[in-house]
């Protein structure tokens, strides 16, 4: 493990001398244009049968349909590989006319700020993207000196994702527990599952799903300028009355035999699968779970609700269609993308158990679907995407991870876990 | 010996075996399973039966046939290319006696303990100033070189104690230091040169950073690289990846058992001497 650590370090020191050593190369390079029109050369990293998978692929066949003399060069990448590789790829004469790359600052925000990626500023307005993607799912489109939230468009997302609590209905039924509306009814919902025997949340304390419910927890008690302090503004205090709540609450529950003292060193995957066996009643997580649940468990019914009692919860754009520089047919990758924003595309990747960001309600026929996209919705329209915690602060999610850990375990006292989060936060917050 | 001293010591072996061999049958056991299986029974049940589309899908999904293609054009190449060259720089420092012979050797060992990290970048730079991007050319040259530095510090070791009577027996009969080496010193030192080529394959079978960095198009991919794309942000498809390990240790494997003799002789031929 630790030296899987350094491995990682040393490989991102490499990493970072590329990038600014690729950023003089790129000066020199006189890339772009010379394209003969004839071929789309296009990679992502979904797998087929996903949701993205699906409506990409439909998306793939409508083009040629739209662009017969057009040949698609389609290439299936891994999602480590883009992320490892995508700055050299980029600065080369290998790089694609249209790539899906990860949303963030350490990701589009420096590639763009190396002038790596097409400015699509002017070609989202012509085409209305701009118009389609609501404000708060933007936010990830926009980079301004490589930050994100203002600045030119350099990237398009077709789909959204946020949090919500997924549950057993056949344990609900069983126990006689209703969809709790309040919090005091989650309460009395986890108890009753704790007397029955039942460790009523599934939970991951080696990755992020356990600072996921620290967060909500801490956003159910918050308003949007309280979010904005922390995600935008580079100050916020730990010891305010949100993260009080959020640390204290969730200390309660693992002691109370809610989330399990054992879950401290369980990936996301395990814990899902966890949920797939029916061993949890509950597990809060994102919308990217929600198409593999569908078609996954066979054993019992499933459904999900919002977080009760807040107004916002996780969740931001999804990944992006990103142009390169040096792309060689860069209006046929327009082509594409708008291809990937028309109704159509955007219903196939609802109806697969998607979120997208500009579907019509009523071509969606999956009921789970429908809800899904309702309520994204609603927290779109209401300003309720409140992004994830690690983002404000360089290496925040490791800092998260293993003081969240700290909780589960009950090796530390939550004051004491809110004080430590406050010095990696105000040590590494980006401003 | 007798059964009461036995009995342990077979115990303790059979005991490290299965420690060795579990991951192997986890693998193969999620490798069939279907993917609802594993979400519903987890992934240390038995497989209710064979359920072969993990593997078929992963097939043709990446095109393994020519995945498996270019991993044994690489790795292959590099094996022979790294072993002439560590025989002819051996022969030079080992039996050649050169000037500053130790300098030499442990400018070879730190070499090869660099982290291939910190050769990334200089890697692809001067690959992409050569022309040679995205070519399978480029990795086989770059771990041509890094595992005959390894070849060549172990065989010059080997080659320092190499009798020298026997040479000088040879040069008396008047043979040229082309023929002591082809006709002497490479067909004695065969064992150890056959074990090299067998670990170099392997290894660079197994390589995957550099190739991940290297290797961008799908049809110069190799295997190890491929076996990445199932990997996704936030899922895994569990029941697949075990199918496409299957697929990816099984050429490994195989190429292991055949020369397993080959292994083993040359490890026994430096325990003799």
């Amino acid at each position: 493990m630790l030296k899987a650590r350094r491995r990682a370090r040393l490989l991102a020191a490499a990493l970072a001398g590329i990038l600014s050593m690729s950023t003089l190369a790129a000066c020199g390079d006189d890339a772009g244009g010379g394209g003969d029109g004839k071929t789309l050369r296009l990679w992502h990293y979904e797998a087929p049968e996903s949701a993205m998978g699906k409506a990409w692929n439909e998306a793939i066949a409508e083009f040629k349909k739209k662009n017969p003399d057009v040949k698609v060069e389609f290439e299936a990448k891994g999602f480590e590989q883009i992320q490892k590789t995508a700055p050299q790829v980029l600065n080369s004469d290998e790089a694609p006319d249209l790539l899906e790359y990860n949303k963030g600052n350490a990701t589009t925000g420096q590639l763009s700020k190396q002038g790596l990626l097409t400015d699509l500023s002017t070609v989202a307005k012509e085409r209305g993207w701009d118009k389609a993607i609501p404000p708060t799912v933007a936010v990830t489109s926009r980079y301004n000196k490589g930050v994100m939230g203002s600045g030119p468009w350099y990237g398009v997302p077709n789909y959204a994702e946020y949090t919500l609590v997924y549950y057993n209905k056949d344990l609900f039924a069983e126990h006689g527990v209703e969809v709790p509306t309040t919090v005091d009814e989650l309460e009395q919902a986890l108890a009753t599952f704790k007397e029955a025997g039942l460790t009523p949340f599934a939970n991951g304390g080696a990755e992020y799903v356990a600072q996921q419910y620290v967060y909500q927890l801490a956003l159910s008690q918050a308003d949007r300028s309280w979010v904005e302090s922390f995600q935008m503004k580079g100050a916020t205090d730990f010891s305010d009355a949100a993260w009080t709540y959020a640390a204290e609450t969730f200390a309660d529950w693992v002691d109370k035999g809610y989330i399990a003292k054992s879950s401290s060193g369980v990936k996301a995957e395990d814990a899902g699968v966890s949920f797939m066996q029916g061993k949890h009643p509950l597990f809060f997580s994102g919308s990217w779970w929600f198409g593999r649940f569908g078609t996954e468990i066979k054993k019992f019914d499933w459904d999900t609700f919002m977080w009760p009692g807040s107004k916002m919860t996780l969740g931001s754009g999804g990944n992006l269609w990103v142009v390169p520089e040096g792309a060689k047919n860069k209006e046929l990758a327009y082509d594409f993308i708008d291809i990937t924003m028309q109704k159509g595309i955007q219903n196939t990747l609802g109806n697969a158990g998607g979120v997208p960001v500009a579907a019509d309600p009523s071509g969606i026929t999956d009921a789970r679907s429908k809800k899904l996209i309702e309520q994204f919705d609603s927290l779109a329209g209401n300003d309720g995407l409140a992004f994830y915690p690690d983002w404000p602060a360089n290496g925040f999610y490791d800092s998260l991870t293993s003081e969240v850990q700290k909780l589960i375990t009950q090796s530390a006292e939550p004051a004491d876990v809110l004080k430590a989060l406050q010095a990696e936060y105000d040590e590494n917050v980006l401003k | 010996m007798t059964a009461v001293k036995k009995y342990p010591v077979l115990a303790a072996l059979v005991l490290g075996a299965l420690f060795m061999v579990l991951p192997f049958a986890v693998v193969l056991m999620n490798a069939v399973k279907s993917p609802d299986e594993y979400s519903s029974d987890g992934p240390l049940s038995l497989p209710d039966g064979l359920h072969l589309d993990g593997i078929t899908t992963f097939w043709e999904r990446v095109d393994f046939g020519e995945k498996l293609w270019n991993s044994v054009l690489i790795s292959g190449s590099v094996a022979l290319l790294a072993v002439v060259l560590s025989v002819f720089s051996a022969y030079a420092i080992g039996i050649g006696r050169i000037k500053g012979r130790p300098w030499v050797l442990a400018f070879f060992v730190l070499a090869n303990m660099l982290p291939q990290e910190a050769l990334v970048y200089p890697v692809y730079y001067l690959s992409k100033e050569a022309g040679l991007y995205d070519t399978r050319l480029s990795v086989i040259i770059v771990f041509t070189v890094i595992q005959s530095a390894f070849g060549t510090y172990l065989l010059a070791s080997v080659l320092s104690g190499f009798p020298r009577e026997v040479i000088e027996a040879a040069r008396i009969d008047g043979a040229t230091k082309w023929q002591v080496l082809w006709r002497v010193v490479v067909p004695v030192s065969r064992p150890t040169i056959g074990v090299l080529m067998v670990l170099f394959f392997i290894w660079t079978w197994n390589e995957f950073l550099l190739p991940l960095v290297m290797l961008v198009s799908d049809d110069v991919q190799t295997v190890s690289v491929a076996l990445g794309v199932l990997q996704g942000q936030r899922d895994m498809d569990a029941t697949m990846t075990n199918a496409a390990a299957l697929l990816g240790v099984l050429p490994a494997l195989a190429f292991f058992l055949v020369f397993q003799r080959t292994l083993t002789r040359g490890i026994a031929v430096g325990a003799v001497k």
